[in-house]
């Protein structure tokens, strides 16, 4: 029998690349360990990212239901939150998908390894458990999928009681009557949007002129729209220079020539930093570009036996794309010459209310690049089943080449952008153009339908217009 | 200034768009006179030579021995003083301009679509990561379906006229892609497949190469120290020569559009036998050439047709098309492949005229001196693997035709006749039919019709 430590994979990092990737590779016959250092599998994703804030934003959305619950019919009296049991709520789904990692983990008989996982020489990866303990592995190949960390600002680091970096958010105890979100990315807006919801007055400050500034300007104009009617205030194109704390309680932000100003509690969400350092990289010659990982279109880096995918890398920072990545690392690691992903065809997907679904480029990115292009565009309001779920606002834009009419990009806002967006990135792999698109059926009455109206409002016959 | 005429491929035959362009018999700077060989060409049906239209010099030959060249191609340019044309000499791509009064062949038209240059095939290691079909195919105009692409390439390769059995797709299980497509059109292949594409709707019985040797019919090799192998044993690979390719074509196409049935008869060649004994002698010194027992069976055929005319029929559709003439296509061996030249109204020949017809035929066929006519136009056609023993066979019918007669070898053998056992030469004959418009009744009448005359040929005029 080999020995007990050898292995043909280990996984550094357990997030949606890391423990996707693990299974994949025990699928395909290896024998696999993973390393955590962290005291959950899951990564960013299933402790501080993606699935507990979707929990609170689901509840915000219940919240914002029961707010108009008059105008459905209903007396309910005055309807009230618990904030505790709100956060309980999403610790449950945390804790309960967390156990489903470790089944899973336990199925695939991938071994487990509690402690920061370093490379450690050709075919070692040392494993420095919380009693300082290092074990050291043997392995074939090593894949990289340690993700990502808050980026601090440097002159206001947060102190977890008024100034909160997106971790510390997720456990706090109330919900604090005004909050300045600092970065308007997908972080600080969805944060912004939940807190909005819950009745805070949020003021999201963004450096750029535009919040979210990777998406399309229109759909990010509604949002804002939308936004602004829930209450939040902006300040775009400018910089901070100063967040003081007020003894725990407060803290002031002073935008650039401005004067401090308070806030009850201050969200630091500037974005995140890759976790590439005192991982080994330089011990096993592992190239980096400042900070990330270089790889080829297989995810292999300068060194043979190692991989890496996920946040370490410059592609999209997002959940979905580190597992497409994993996947595709370790089915080339089994030598199955996986198709090389398609960025293009990568969706991604912000939770606020409305949402914010898009694949592809932007019209401001193909303005930029010069490239012909129309546009086809379809709102919600005029669809039945939008009305019927109270989801009238926003829109689905398809861009399009004018030619074959090929999809360029599709910029969705809406109560279901993230749902819809799928349709089209199904497109995108397949390379659907837009006569396709509007003639597939879609079952009626469905908000799904407005999709195929944005397709025929792309070639100028939109039939509820 | 010298009268310069432009020498273009010319059209050999319905349906065919292309010919390769097998040796030239002058060279440039020679002097040629009118209807002199200038070259010997290869289509699928014919191998031919291509007169000089004109005396003159030849100043110029624009294509090489073994491009494969469109139709209407200019190949050659020869002026009557053997000065070098401006211009247009150096240029192989020039566009067949409609050349008019000096073009050798009388049906040329001004070839709209004419412009492709000549090329040879593509250099198979010019993208070594992918296999590309590299025929030399008359390709029809609507791309195959059975090549995994999406939407968007189709449009696209609608549009840029381009087949997609030649596209290498690296997508999803295959897929080709916008990028695949792309790379495809930039590397020039795409430019060197369209040169060798078809120009004409006329093409009928043309497969695609997916159908007949494409990507269904590829076969996995990988090469490992410069050796190919297939299933982990070496293989030599070689180019289909045209006429393989085409007759692998035709093969496939016409099992796939006929239902073949095939019946088989013994025929008591007694009377034959003894006819051509008794005439065999005089007839050679009269004619100059053998009496074999094969113009028997063509004149026997085509008196049975006569008979059942419903073997003698093509299909357009659901329409059945009647045809007056009988025009008998024979099936002559070249080694390398096989021609079938026609004998045309054979209702109105007898034997001795069947046997002069088959003997010129045949005899230019083996000398390549048959004319783009002798090979078209066939109704029925007739094929005598018995000249090398078989027994029978069960050939493939010659589209658009519906039936074919195969020839059994004759050998003597003891057979009953009259109560008593008696050596006769006999021979299996063979009819494979199209049972979509021949039912097993209509073949087995037309068979024994056959038997009959053959077995009751008495004297007949030699």
């Amino acid at each position: 029998m080999a020995a007990a430590n050898a292995f043909d994979l280990v996984v550094i990092g357990s997030g949606p690349g890391g423990y996707v990737g693990a299974i994949r590779a025990a699928q395909l016959g290896m024998k696999v360990a993973i390393v955590e250092k962290a005291p959950h599998l899951g990564g960013t994703c299933l402790n501080w990212g993606c699935i507990p804030t979707k929990a609170l934003l689901e509840s915000a959305k219940t919240w914002d239901k029961l707010k108009h619950i008059e105008e459905l019919g209903f007396k309910a009296g005055s309807p009230a939150y618990d904030w505790a049991r709100i956060m309980g709520r999403k610790e449950g789904i945390v804790d309960s998908q967390r156990k489903g990692l470790r089944f899973l983990m336990k199925k695939n008989k991938i071994e487990v390894f509690e402690g920061h996982g370093r490379l450690a020489g050709p075919g070692k990866v040392g494993v420095t458990g919380a009693d300082g303990k290092v074990t050291t592995v043997e392995t074939k190949k090593v894949l990289l999928a340690t993700g990502s960390r808050i980026r601090q600002l440097p002159f206001a680091k947060s102190n977890g009681k008024s100034i909160l970096s997106s971790d510390d958010v997720l456990s706090i105890t109330e919900v604090p009557k005004s909050m300045a979100v600092i970065g308007g990315g997908v972080v600080g807006i969805e944060f912004a949007s939940l807190f909005a919801r819950f009745g805070t007055q949020v003021t999201v400050i963004e450096v750029a002129t535009q919040i979210l500034p990777f998406e399309d300007e229109e759909t990010v104009g509604e949002l804002v729209k939308n936004l602004k009617k829930q209450g939040v205030t902006f300040e775009v194109g400018t910089k901070v220079t100063a967040i003081t704390d007020n003894g725990g309680k407060s803290a002031s932000v002073t935008l650039e020539g401005g004067k401090p100003r308070e806030f009850e509690r201050v969200l630091v969400s500037i974005g995140r930093e890759p976790v590439t350092n005192d991982i080994g990289l330089e011990l096993a010659g592992v190239k980096t570009d400042r900070g990330y990982v270089t790889t080829d279109s297989h995810y292999k880096t300068n060194v043979d036996w190692i991989y890496a995918i996920g946040d370490i890398l410059t592609t999209p920072a997002l959940a979905h794309t580190a597992s497409a990545e994993a996947i595709h690392a370790v089915e080339a690691i089994a030598g199955k010459n996986p198709n090389v992903i398609n960025y293009q065809a990568n969706p991604s997907a912000i939770y606020c209310y409305p949402e914010i679904a898009s694949i592809g480029m932007t019209e401001q990115t193909l303005k930029q690049k010069k490239i012909d292009y129309k546009s086809g565009k379809f709102p919600f309001s005029p669809m039945a089943k939008a009305k019927i779920e109270n989801a009238t606002e926003g829109f689905i834009k398809i861009l399009f080449e004018p030619k074959y009419r090929e999809i360029l990009g599709v910029h969705i806002v809406g109560a279901k952008a993230t749902e819809l967006i799928a349709e089209f990135a199904l497109g995108k792999v397949l390379e659907t153009t837009v006569d396709e698109i509007g003639q597939t059926i879609h079952p009626h009455p469905t908000i799904s339908e407005t999709v195929m109206e944005a397709a025929h409002a792309a070639l100028g016959h939109a039939i509820h217009m | 200034m010298a009268n310069q005429i432009d020498i273009l491929m010319p059209l050999m035959g319905e349906g065919i768009n292309e010919a390769t362009l097998v040796k030239w018999l002058k060279k440039p700077g020679e002097k040629v006179s009118k209807s002199e060989p200038l070259l010997e060409v290869s289509t699928d049906k014919v191998d031919t030579e291509i007169p000089a239209p004109a005396d003159g010099v030849l100043v110029a030959t624009l294509a090489k021995e073994g491009d494969v060249v469109q139709i209407n191609t200019v190949i050659a340019q020869i002026t009557s003083d053997g000065s070098v044309p401006q211009a247009k000499a150096a240029q192989p791509a020039a566009p067949a301009k409609p050349a008019g009064a000096a073009s050798p062949a009388a049906q040329v038209k001004p070839a709209a679509a004419a412009s492709s240059p000549v090329k040879t095939n593509p250099a198979p290691a010019a993208r070594p990561a992918v296999s590309l079909p590299q025929a030399n195919l008359t390709l029809p105009a609507a791309p195959a379906s059975s090549v995994r692409s999406s939407p968007l390439v189709r449009k696209m390769a609608r549009d840029l006229n381009i087949n997609l059995g030649y596209v290498p797709g690296s997508g999803l299980n295959g897929r080709i892609t916008k990028q695949d497509l792309e790379g495809y059109v930039s590397s020039g292949l795409a430019e060197q497949h369209a040169a060798q594409a078809s120009q004409g709707a006329n093409v009928v019985y043309v497969a695609t190469p997916q159908d007949a040797l494409g990507k269904s019919a590829r076969v996995q090799t990988q090469v490992i120290d410069g050796v190919e192998m297939m299933e982990g044993n070496p293989v030599r690979r070689e180019k289909m020569t045209k006429m393989r390719r085409l007759i692998a074509e035709h093969m496939v196409e016409s099992v796939r559009v006929s239902p073949h049935v095939t019946t088989v008869f013994e025929v008591d060649l007694h009377n034959v036998f003894e006819i051509r004994e008794k005439h065999r002698a005089e007839f050679e010194k009269r004619e100059g050439f053998k009496l074999t027992y094969t113009p028997f069976f063509i004149h026997a055929a085509v008196q049975a047709i006569k008979q059942h005319p419903i073997i003698n029929v093509s299909l357009d559709g659901d329409d059945i098309l009647w045809k007056e003439d009988i025009n008998v296509g024979c099936a002559v061996a070249l080694g390398n492949g096989l021609i079938v030249p026609v004998i045309k109204k054979a209702q109105d020949l007898s034997l001795a005229g069947t046997a002069r017809r088959l003997n010129d035929l045949v005899t230019r066929a083996r000398s390549k001196k048959l004319l783009p006519e002798d090979v078209q136009g066939g109704s029925f056609s007739i094929t005598n693997p018995g000249g090398f023993g078989s027994l029978t066979s069960n050939p493939i019918i010659n589209q658009p035709q519906v039936a074919i007669l195969g020839i059994g070898a004759v050998v003597k053998r003891p057979v009953v006749v009259d109560d008593a056992i008696a050596v006769r030469p006999m021979m299996l004959v063979s009819l494979t039919f199209d049972h979509r418009v021949v039912d097993g009744e209509g073949g087995a009448m037309y068979l024994a019709t056959l038997k009959k005359i053959l077995e009751n040929y008495s004297e007949i005029p030699l």
